[in-house]
């Protein structure tokens, strides 16, 4: 083996580098046939990590590999962005050459134009790099164990950002089928640090005992240092209480922006993303041509030569959201702001990394606050960056509709048979504990589409052969199938162009739903006016007046992490101690000082021990605000909880609104906050029981099921650019989601709508601790005169949920219609 | 439980199921019921659940039982596609049925005339009778009031509190009445009406005016 080692060295020194120790112990494992999970950060050569040891193997298999090649691929980097395939790819390909190997690499993505697919299923390359969906498609295609044969390795870049999305399930699947067809099979997986970081590893290398024994857990150490800096309002007292923005503090961001060579702005929405490039123009227009805007609905063209631009060091700054968050290295980035809280710190370290990939210099990142509040948020990610708090990535189990579209996958190419398959996934994390029942359920489902024959059906999805194979027979099921291929559902998309030609970006479907031809509005930068809609295709010139119109997108908003959560309370609870008790406070807290005087007028600051409510009566009803400092989605939980356990004393409406501080139950008659206090609704007792009957679980399975009716092939979403021949074929999965409901309330994808709900969006388990706290807490109850400064932020969202427990029909005798505007 | 409106003085009785009951000539008024919308769909591969095909039959009979009507007419879209197994399960229910059913045909009914004739039902593209036209398509009439189906028509409403909840609905606006669909597999259209429209709501099994003109 030392040999083989050797030969990495001495390319190494050529190229004037050195191994890290991290590399060469992944080169020695992967070489003594482990399998395993390498913890290293992006730009890190973890390229090199692994696409050494494979070719390395390779030399050893084949001592002549200079004048005779063996053909077949040899292995299969996986790579959740396409994006990132290309750095890849001449990477791999300028060790492969010169070591004069004659090994090819290849890509497959979505974007490989056919022609070059079809090659590439007559002669795979040596390497192929290619994202999950795309495995999924090999898979799906006729003779795909004979194509895999001779795989030995494969390697799944950027595990931590598959783990934890239903794309991590349908890897684990694939994985499954891997390991029976290609004996050799070596399994790595790169991820960058997380806190399960063993759990990932268990994930990727499944549950069967041969692989977990044979794998090793490599951290690499060059860990970097980030520096975080807190940009606070100069006049605190006139900074606004809520919002999302963070305009207020544009004139703050310019000097930075001229200090360093090139920053990277990163928001938190496609929509804050437009406001700020266009703010940024309009109120210096010395930039124009220096700034440039990058998100996921700007035309592939443009933010690749965003990117390009980066490199060339020709912009002062770029605006972007997630978008560049991952993948390739910028080196002359120097300075990285993030405004409005991250909400996670494992992300805002993510985005720190992006700056200054010099080895042993630190990265600067500046935090802009978008309101008051958020500089608790800032004080709280800089203690989490220095005590080294990291994220969970939580896993997903029993996946059905994933499940099912696998099936699916296996029975178009050329079917299968159901013993073998069970052995196999019964073996991944997400499927250990499925039980019989249940695999007959899904094999039910995809045969008869239900759980008993009935006469006059016409439901033939999947036959079975009289040998028992599981097959799709019908061609047009097998098209419609490859075309649905995969877990991440997007909403309807629509295309801008100019009337002229020329393609801008995508736009979802409901935005541009809402207009008429000649409404203007803000998109890519420009402001456009839509001219007409034809054949999903959002025809539009540039506008000649302005508007205030910016494309608004759904989603984005993810909670608070309940690492986060804690540091954030602590922060908060040192406020009131007294001077002398208190740990050494930060700037952030000491320049809120004048909020927290304002809080303390109209309420109090809690303290560790102490639970606030708050009520008030506004215009719009009577107000309870409560602080459990937990992040939005267990807040969620429980205000829909705790309104559903008043509305059994009384019947009540309640509309619900929470952020990542508090939550607020507001009705239109006044709640008797003392019964909340003497009947201990806060207590975890009956806590799955009271959710499940809260409406608020309903609704939320609701907006769940979409996804999972699009994965598991119930709702189709249509052929690309042939909306209309579909049309009778278009339910939405809200209508089946009701006839579930009302007809088959046992159907397993409906349940798994709830058991995601509960797992993953309510966070059950995180909801009971948090009550459990707040039953050593003492409650602090104040009436108050006002909105005070920590409501004032929650009580003006508009995002809501209602939970009643009142008769409809007495309901809508209070309501009004909603009649043309 | 159910709610009367009159129309050129004539008593219209809107039943919760969205069936409608004309006193005068003692016919019943349903509009879109796609039928074989689930076994469509089924036969595509998205399995719905077939009890909710059942249930539209189950429906129709009991709304049938209720006001034994001379005549049973639908307003357009009583099928959702081609023929397919649920058209046995009408071709029974037609049998069983003793009023006269008449067809007034919609944009889904692409299933041929003829098959329907042979079962011995009317199909036509319009009805006059009294002073109404029944359509499938809201059809503007200078003469005759408009009764028709096709837009699901449901409403959005809105309470202190920022409640909302949105409810299929009976939509009566000048010179024209509009349906909401019977069907259990369809969807509801939220229309936006004007202050002087009228409209009735299905909610929990009662009809209930909504609007401020009853």
């Amino acid at each position: 083996m030392n040999e083989l080692i050797d030969i990495a060295e001495t390319w190494f020194r050529q190229q004037g580098w050195k191994p890290f120790p991290f590399q060469k112990k992944t080169w020695k494992a992967f070489l003594a046939g482990k399998h395993g999970l390498l913890n290293a950060p992006t730009g890190s050569g973890k390229t090199y990590s692994l696409w050494i040891p494979v070719v390395l193997q390779y030399i050893k298999d084949h001592p002549d590999y200079k004048t005779k090649r063996s053909p077949g691929i040899k292995a299969i980097w996986i790579t959740p962005l396409r994006a990132l395939s290309v750095e890849i790819q001449q990477a791999a390909q300028r060790f492969a050459d010169e070591l004069d190997t004659g090994l090819t690499v290849g890509i497959r993505t979505g974007d490989t134009p056919q022609s070059e697919r079809a090659r590439q299923k007559k002669n795979m390359p040596d390497l192929l790099i290619t994202t999950p969906e795309s495995l999924m498609l090999l898979l799906a295609s006729k003779g795909y164990a004979k194509t895999f044969s001779t795989l030995q390795a494969i390697v799944v870049d950027e595990w931590h950002e598959l783990l934890g999305s239903k794309r991590g399930v349908q890897m684990e699947l694939a994985l499954s089928r891997f390991k029976t067809i290609c004996p050799r099979l070596r399994i790595w997986g790169i991820s960058a640090t997380i806190g399960n970081l063993e759990e990932a590893q268990d994930v990727l290398l499944g549950m069967d005992s041969s692989f977990r024994k044979n794998a090793v857990l490599i951290k690499a150490k060059n860990k970097r240092k980030v520096i975080v800096k807190s940009i606070i309002p100069k006049k605190m007292e006139t900074f606004p209480w809520r919002g999302h923005l963070g305009l207020h503090l544009l004139d703050e961001v310019v000097p930075i922006l001229k200090k360093s060579r090139t920053t990277l702005i990163f928001t938190n929405t496609r929509g804050q993303c437009e406001i700020w490039f266009q703010k940024l123009l309009a109120e210096y227009p010395e930039l124009a041509g220096a700034i440039a805007m990058h998100h996921g609905s700007i035309s592939k063209d443009t933010r690749l030569w965003v990117e390009q631009a980066i490199r060339n060091e020709s912009l002062t700054a770029v605006v972007a959201t997630s978008s560049l968050d991952l993948g390739v290295d910028f080196a002359p980035v120097e300075t990285i702001i993030q405004i409005g809280g991250p909400k996670g710190v494992a992300k805002f370290l993510q985005r720190a990394g992006r700056s200054n990939h010099r080895p042993g210099e630190a990265s600067v990142i500046y935090f802009l606050p978008t309101h008051a509040l958020e500089l608790v948020e800032a004080s709280a990610l800089k203690r989490a960056v220095q005590e080294d708090v990291m994220e969970d990535r939580i896993p997903y189990l029993l996946s059905f509709d994933v499940l099912i579209q696998y099936l699916l996958t296996l029975a178009v190419s050329d079917g299968f048979f159901p013993k073998e398959i069970y052995k196999e996934i019964k073996t991944t994390f997400c499927f250990q504990g499925i039980s019989d029942d249940q695999w007959q359920w899904c094999l039910n489902f995809i045969t008869i589409g239900s759980q008993s024959l009935q006469a006059y059906d016409e439901y033939r999805k999947v036959t079975v052969t009289p040998q028992g194979l599981f097959k799709v027979e019908s061609r047009q099921i097998a098209m419609m199938h490859r075309l649905s291929i995969g877990t991440i559902v997007s909403d309807a998309m629509l295309l801008v162009k100019y009337v002229s030609g020329g393609f801008i970006g995508t736009i979802e479907e409901w935005f541009i739903g809402k207009m008429k031809p000649g409404d203007t509005f803000v998109f890519a930068g420009r402001t456009l006016e839509l001219v007409r809609l034809r054949n999903m295709q959002a025809q539009v010139r540039a506008a000649k007046k302005t508007s205030t119109n910016v494309v608004s997108f759904m989603g984005g908003r993810l909670p608070l992490s309940s690492q986060m959560s804690k540091i954030l309370r602590e922060e908060l609870n040192s406020v009131p101690m007294a001077a002398e008790e208190r740990p050494a406070q930060s700037r952030e807290l000491k320049a809120l000082e004048p909020i927290f005087k304002r809080q303390r007028r109209e309420s109090v600051v809690p303290g560790a021990h102490e639970f606030l409510i708050e009520s008030f009566k506004t215009r719009e009803g009577y107000h309870c605000v409560c602080y459990p400092f937990e992040g939005r989605f267990v807040h969620e939980a429980m205000s829909g909880l705790l309104a559903y356990r008043i509305s059994l004393l009384s019947p009540v409406t309640f509309s619900l609104a929470y952020n990542d501080y508090g939550f607020e139950l507001l009705s239109d008659r006044p709640i008797d906050i003392q019964q909340i206090i003497d009947n201990n609704l806060f207590s975890a007792d009956y806590l799955f029981d009271d959710l499940q009957k809260s409406l608020n679980a309903t609704e939320l399975a609701r907006r769940k099921f979409r996804d999972i009716a699009v994965i598991s092939g119930m709702v189709f979403q249509g052929y690309p650019n042939k909306t209309i021949k579909t049309k009778h074929l278009q339910s939405n999965s809200q209508l089946l989601f009701d006839v579930f409901r009302d007809y088959e309330p046992n159907n397993l994808l409906y349940l798994q709508a709830f058991r995601e709900t509960f797992e993953h969006q309510l966070e059950e388990g995180r909801l009971r601790e948090a009550l459990e706290r707040i039953n050593t807490q003492t409650i602090v109850w104040k009436p108050c005169m006002k909105p005070t400064p920590f409501s004032f932020p929650i009580i003006t969202d508009r995002l809501r949920e209602k939970l009643s427990s009142e008769k409809l029909a007495d309901r809508i005798k209070r309501m009004t219609l909603q009649l043309e505007k | 439980m159910t709610a009367s409106i009159y129309i050129h003085e004539q008593e219209f009785i809107l039943h919760p199921s969205g069936a409608v009951y004309w006193e005068r000539q003692n016919m019943l008024l349903i509009a879109d019921v796609h039928f074989g919308k689930v076994t469509h769909f089924r036969k595509h591969g998205a399995a719905v659940p077939l009890k909710s095909s059942e249930e539209n039959f189950q429906k129709l009979r009991d709304v049938v039982a209720i006001y034994s009507p001379k005549t049973v007419c639908f307003l357009g879209d009583l099928f959702h596609s081609r023929k397919n197994s649920e058209w046995k399960q009408f071709e029974k229910w037609v049998q069983e049925t003793e009023a006269k059913i008449i067809l007034v045909s919609g944009n889904h009914d692409i299933i041929p005339s003829y098959l329907y004739q042979d079962l011995g039902l009317e199909v036509r593209d319009e009805l006059r009778l009294d002073d109404f036209l029944f359509t499938h398509h809201p059809t503007a009439n200078e003469a005759l009031f408009n009764i028709a189906g096709h837009v699901h028509p449901g409403i959005r409403l809105l309470g202190v509190g920022r409640q909302s909840i949105k409810l299929a609905c009976f939509y009566k606006r000048k010179g024209q009445f509009i349906l909401p669909a019977f069907g259990t597999f369809t969807g509801k259209h939220i229309i936006r009406p004007q202050p002087e429209d009228i409209v009735y709501a299905i909610v929990e099994g009662q009809v209930v005016c909504v609007s401020a003109n009853p």
